[in-house]
């Protein structure tokens, strides 16, 4: 029977190196694809998975559980990803990348090629993100991939809710032209 | 964006915690605003593009390293129960420690003359009354050894020449000399020692006049 989060951390905290084994592995994907899409590069996503899982377990014994530990790892995850994406200030402004892309081929029909056609998607998908300003790229991650609502988001950013909204719709606005000009 | 209400509505309509009157307020809207109409069908499919992606595994790595590394230094477990050791103690023990013992000897005295603060024990303090004692017994013994002197001199320099009359008064004017001495080092211990009063002070000041006084 799969352990609780909350059981894991007791386990961990008493010492169990099984069951920190267990509570990394549980969430590290969801870290390293938002790393993925957020700093464009698999490198930088695992340097990401490995600050906040460092963060993590030096902060484990303030974990009170009294919100989800998702919700306690998605602060440290955001404040991780904003120092990243700060130091690495990955990709060319967002006008550049009109000038370059290549058109994704038409292939609707299941066939062999389709997880080459898959990495093409993530690729495709992150360069995107990579492309917004980061305060969007965020906002966008954290609506449209972590499910937040803006009352969530908007105390993370440090932001007011009207504000994160306004954002979030510039930033749709921008991928819908990156897209539009991609096909 | 011409409408006001366009990034609340685009926002909104992402949002699956939206309340449904707010959703009926933009219902509402939308039937009378073109501009956010074109908005909502223009970037309703972003989003959904967005999500085609495929969550890709990660490559190995060490999970237990950062365990490894930083339980050199403190453990989980010991992190759990932080009591303060007695080394975190003893800076704060010291300064009540000193604290008290200053409170303890410091005095505050206040007198005709105005108020004071002195620091230390009782026994430090100078009175007036001591002071007088001290010069009283230092002038008996002062005048005891001038007699002394004037008896030695005499029986050493018994003759009535003008020779030994010089003598005699050089003697006198060096035991003189070094009487003066021995009152200044008499004072300067004085001074080392706490006094109370202003008067301390003046009397001392009489005395060394009265005793450099031709």
């Amino acid at each position: 029977m799969d352990q609780s989060d909350n059981q894991l951390i007791a386990a961990a905290l008493a010492g169990s190196l099984p069951a920190w084994d267990a509570l990394v592995r549980r969430h590290e994907m969801r870290v390293y694809n938002l790393g993925l899409r957020l700093l464009n590069n698999p490198d930088d996503a695992l340097d990401l998975v490995q600050d906040v899982f460092l963060g993590v377990y030096r902060n484990l014994y303030r974990f009170r559980g009294e919100s989800q530990f998702s919700t306690w790892l998605f602060r440290i995850v955001h404040n991780k990803a904003v120092d990243l994406i700060r130091r690495r200030q990955a990709g060319p402004e967002i006008e550049d990348w009109f000038e370059e892309g290549t058109p994704e081929p038409a292939n609707n029909l299941p066939g062999p090629l389709d997880s080459y056609l898959e990495t093409e998607m993530n690729q495709r998908i992150s360069q995107f993100m990579s492309r917004l300003p980061p305060a969007q790229r965020l906002i966008v991650e954290l609506k449209v991939f972590q499910a937040l609502t803006f009352e969530e988001i908007a105390p993370l950013q440090d932001i007011p809710v009207n504000t994160a909204k306004t954002r979030f719709y510039t930033a749709l606005k921008n991928l819908k032209a990156m897209i539009e000009a991609q096909t | 964006m011409s409408c006001p209400h366009t990034p609340e509505i685009i926002a909104d309509h992402c949002d699956a915690d939206v309340p449904a009157e707010v959703l009926q307020r933009h219902r509402v809207h939308l039937d009378t605003c073109w501009d956010c109409r074109q908005e909502l069908l223009s970037l309703r499919g972003v989003p959904g593009e967005l999500l085609r992606w495929q969550s890709i595994p990660l490559p190995d790595w060490d999970r237990s390293g950062m365990v490894k590394s930083t339980s050199r230094r403190k453990t989980l477990a010991s992190r759990s129960y932080q009591w303060p050791t007695i080394g975190q103690w003893l800076p704060l023990v010291a300064s009540l420690l000193l604290a008290v013992a200053v409170m303890t000897q410091t005095r505050l005295t206040i007198g005709p003359q105005g108020w004071s603060v002195s620091f230390g024990v009782q026994s430090a303090v100078l009175s007036a009354q001591q002071l007088d004692e001290y010069l009283t017994a230092h002038a008996n013994t002062s005048q005891t050894e001038t007699r002394e002197w004037v008896e030695a001199a005499l029986q050493t320099h018994g003759q009535t020449t003008a020779d030994s009359i010089y003598q005699w008064m050089t003697y006198i004017e060096q035991q003189r000399a070094l009487d003066v001495q021995r009152m200044d080092a008499g004072f300067e211990q004085l001074m080392n020692r706490d006094f109370q009063t202003v008067d301390s002070v003046r009397q001392l000041a009489s005395y060394v006049l009265y005793q450099e006084a031709p």
